[in-house]
């Protein structure tokens, strides 16, 4: 016998979602968002120089594409280590999410919420075992040429299987011999002036540009949640010397600040940049965190909980923390596109990471070389990129917004 | 509101002194020397005059000194010798880095190395290295009087010369010993520390960001690594072109950003505020040296047109030109890197002018105006706007570092000799001096700005109070 269930109150998120929901332009936007992550995570997929099936003759099948995932000579910077797992994790433990996300649907809100907490965890815990496994143990593919090997091996008359991505271009090795060619069927968008085809570099750019966006604003927004809490929530000379601390960085102009690091180390890697970028940014979420805790900390709620025995960081963390993050939610989203900017500018100026084929990078050599595509596409890229980040983060920050609830 | 203003005054120069250790200590810290880039460094750096002048060079920028705290007076004779070993054993980087201690360690080396001549060990190198080490600075002339300086100056070149003359080349090593072991207690006063108050005073003192402040305080921001000339004049040269380029931007900005975001305001949710809305938000979601490169290629390089000139200030000849026409030259230069500039910063300025018309529009005086029977432009230009522009006026307290630092990336895409193109290639040349020269101006004039911008909140605005 089955009772017709009560409808649930919303909660507060439920009530931001729907309010998301509710503006088209920002759910198109956030939908654009998704793509580009998936072209991100999928980028070897449609673009690689390894066959994803070969063989030779009557000699056994060989996966190359699928070893070359985990080749830590030629994914040389972490960032592509990183969305290779995530797509091999995706792929095999997704569906398994997928279903038993479903099916916690039926349940009553808090053991749903618990049980998708657990499968949510052991879904990103199998993914960072698999990751921390492939960065212990180096390994490197073979080296094999496949496109030329090919043509000498059918010169010497053997069959050969390969099966390519539809791009059969490697972003990273070029052909310095066919270096800055126009457009034409087998190079899309041209060549760069090393050789490398510049389709393949602007699709493993969204990697790079999507990686420091996230990873550096949830660096800060974390740091700055922490530092912004117990300033609010404690006061008293606590404050008095965060404050300093706060009022010293935003006085340090952030873009000159972060050219002069970049340029003072020596061999710069995206963790570099990711850093740099979070160590001058944090003092947003935290001013804002800190004014909300000001007000939050003189609630009845909080009384309460000091009443019920609650330690202080239940009391800050797990009671009023969740109540000060609407507006941090809106600064990080904008956040994450004026991130891309920076970097896309350290790249531009010369002071990024030098192995990464940042989208800044690729519009650097454009500019030297003169080349219509190398400006226009990533510039294009950079564009759409960040307009789509800022239509999400207008889109939160109206659903936030009381006063604009449809 | 004055109390306020001067607690804010007050709280600046400690704000100050804590940013130049900020980044003071971000730079000396960060990998890469200055040594590096200039060639101070000597191929090898082996051979004696190689050496010298590498010496030289450190003393002169005080790159022989500890960045922060300078903890060598707490050397003990064991660790000098471990390093004494250090240099004639293991890899070549652990070498050099003993040897650079050694060299870097000065006067306070001078107690242990009399020490250790007992030690057979390490005699013979100890003997190398006392003659440097034994040499007393020179006092610099804002130090004392002339005559002060004079006389303390004569006994240190005296002193130098005699230790300088005892080394192991001229003289056999026991003869050495006994003079060093004879010389050393008459001179103890020179290298001991006696008392607290000078172990202190070289602790925090005698560092490289002490020397750097005691210029501070003079207002000289160093000489330059590379050609050794003062950095100040060469800030000053490079700020009329930075000024020119974001004054004219900004005030551009503000004279089509006022009136766009008024007119948005008042037609919201018409076409025409639909359009403008899109347009200025795909301008704010440009890159600048996405705008810049494509306008360079599409209207300078030639291709297709070549309209206005490919970078620069001004054009460079040796033609004498009137003042006018010289300005026509300079804006004819500007045009481009001018509209790249404003586009930006309109597109931010007209969203903030459109978002307060649109909050005070809906507010009751407004409202009260319009039913007293006030005719609409008179409601909207003398009631609405004025209130509605408090926070883009606010804004502008923020645009004083910008003014003088201009963009990096503005001035590096159009080839601008400003501020921001000093600022580039002192720091591909690691030239310390210039980069902490142009990041503290620019965090004085943040700091300023920012005091500007929160006062004028409470002028233009009487109900909020700071107190």
């Amino acid at each position: 016998m089955t009772e017709p269930k009560p409808p649930e109150d919303p909660t507060w998120l439920d009530i931001v979602v729907g309010q998301f929901f509710r503006r088209s332009l920002s759910v198109s936007a956030a939908l654009g968002v998704l793509v580009l992550w998936g072209l991100a995570i999928l980028a070897p997929v449609m673009a690689s120089n390894k066959p994803f099936v070969w063989r030779v003759g009557d000699g056994p099948l060989q996966f190359p594409w699928f070893k070359s995932l985990f080749d830590q000579i030629f994914f040389e910077n972490g960032v592509d280590l990183f969305f290779n797992t995530l797509l091999v994790a995706l792929v095999v433990v997704g569906p398994a999410v997928f279903l038993l996300w479903r099916r916690s649907a039926s349940l009553p809100r808090r053991p749903r919420t618990l049980r998708r907490g657990w499968i949510a965890g052991a879904a990103v815990g199998i993914w960072l075992v698999f990751l921390g496994g492939v960065m212990a143990f180096p390994y490197q593919a073979p080296k094999e040429v496949y496109p030329l090997l090919e043509k000498s091996v059918r010169a010497t008359g053997q069959e050969v299987l390969a099966i390519y991505p539809p791009i059969p271009h490697s972003f990273r090795d070029g052909d310095i011999g066919r270096a800055l060619q126009p457009s034409s069927s087998d190079h899309w968008l041209g060549t760069d002036s090393s050789g490398r085809d510049v389709l393949t570099r602007l699709l493993f750019g969204t990697r790079v540009s999507l990686t420091v966006g996230v990873f550096a604003v949830a660096l800060y927004v974390t740091l700055g949640v922490i530092i912004g809490a117990l300033a609010g929530y404690f006061g008293g000379w606590v404050d008095l010397v965060i404050q300093r601390v706060i009022e010293v960085v935003i006085c340090v102009p952030s873009l000159f600040l972060v050219l002069s690091v970049a340029s003072f180390l020596t061999e710069r890697s995206i963790f570099h940049i990711l850093f740099i970028i979070a160590a001058v940014s944090w003092t947003g979420p935290a001013r804002l965190v800190r004014a909300e805790f000001l007000r939050l900390r003189e609630l009845d709620f909080v009384a309460a909980a000091r009443a019920a025995g609650f330690s202080q960081p239940v009391i800050i963390f797990q009671e009023i923390l969740p109540n000060a993050l609407g507006p941090v939610l809106v600064s990080a989203t904008f956040g994450v596109a004026s991130a891309i900017l920076v970097e896309s500018t350290m790249s531009f100026l010369g002071l990024g990471d030098a192995t990464l084929p940042s989208w800044g990078q690729i519009l650097n050599n454009g500019r030297s070389s003169g080349v219509w595509t190398m400006i226009l596409a990533p510039g294009s890229a950079i564009f759409v990129t960040v307009s789509l980040l800022n239509l999400v983060g207008e889109g939160v920050r109206d659903a936030l917004d009381p006063k604009l609830r449809k | 509101m004055i109390q306020y203003a001067l607690k804010r005054l007050l709280l600046m120069p400690p704000t100050f002194f804590l940013i130049s250790m900020v980044v003071f200590l971000l730079l000396n810290l960060a990998p890469g020397s200055p040594t590096e880039t200039t060639g101070a460094h000597g191929e090898g750096g082996t051979s004696a005059g190689a050496s010298e002048s590498l010496r030289v060079f450190k003393e002169q920028f005080s790159l022989d000194k500890p960045i922060l705290l300078n903890t060598r007076q707490w050397l003990t004779a064991v660790e000098v010798k471990r390093l004494l070993l250090a240099t004639g054993a293991g890899s070549d980087a652990e070498r050099l880095d003993a040897a650079e201690a050694l060299d870097d360690g000065g006067n306070d080396l001078v107690p242990h190395f009399v020490v250790l001549l007992d030690d057979p060990e390490v005699q013979a190198v100890a003997l190398l290295r006392l003659p440097q080490a034994a040499k007393l600075p020179y006092m610099p002339d804002h130090r004392g009087t002339a005559d002060e300086v004079r006389l303390r100056n004569a006994v240190v070149e005296a002193h130098n010369a005699e230790v300088n003359a005892w080394r192991p080349a001229n003289l056999g090593a026991a003869e050495l010993v006994t003079r060093w072991k004879d010389w050393y207690p008459l001179h103890r006063a020179e290298y001991e520390y006696d008392g607290f108050g000078e172990r202190v005073s070289d602790l925090v003192l005698d560092t490289r960001f002490a020397r750097y402040w005691g210029n501070l305080l003079r207002l000289d921001f160093g000489r330059s690594v590379i050609d050794r000339q003062p950095i100040t004049p060469k800030i000053l040269s490079r700020v009329r072109y930075s000024l020119s380029l974001t004054l004219v931007s900004i005030v551009l900005a503000y004279l089509v950003a006022v009136p766009l975001g008024i007119f948005s305001a008042v037609k919201r949710e018409s076409r025409a505020d639909t359009v403008i809305t899109v347009l200025l938000f795909m301008m704010y979601s440009l890159p600048t040296f996405f705008t810049g490169t494509v306008l360079l290629r599409w209207l300078s390089v030639g291709d297709p047109f070549a309209w206005f000139p490919t970078g620069g200030f001004e054009t460079v000849d040796r033609v004498e030109r009137t003042v006018l026409s010289q300005l026509l030259d300079v804006g004819w230069h500007l045009i481009l890197p001018v509209f790249t500039y404003t586009s930006v910063t309109l597109a931010a300025l007209s969203r903030y002018a459109r978002a307060g018309v649109i909050e005070v529009i809906r507010s009751d005086y407004v409202r009260t105006a319009r039913a007293k029977g006030l005719s609409e432009p008179v409601v909207i230009l003398k009631h609405a706007a004025r209130n509605g522009m408090i926070p883009i006026l606010t804004l502008l307290g923020g645009l004083l570092p910008l003014l003088f630092g201009g963009s990096v990336v503005i001035e590096a895409v159009f080839g601008i000799p400003g501020l921001g193109q000093f600022l580039l290639e002192s720091i591909g040349l690691r030239d310390y001096n210039a980069v902490m020269g142009v990041l503290l101006i620019s965090s004085v004039l943040t700091l300023i700005g920012i005091f500007l911008s929160d006062l004028s909140y409470a002028l233009v605005d009487p109900r909020i109070s700071f107190d």
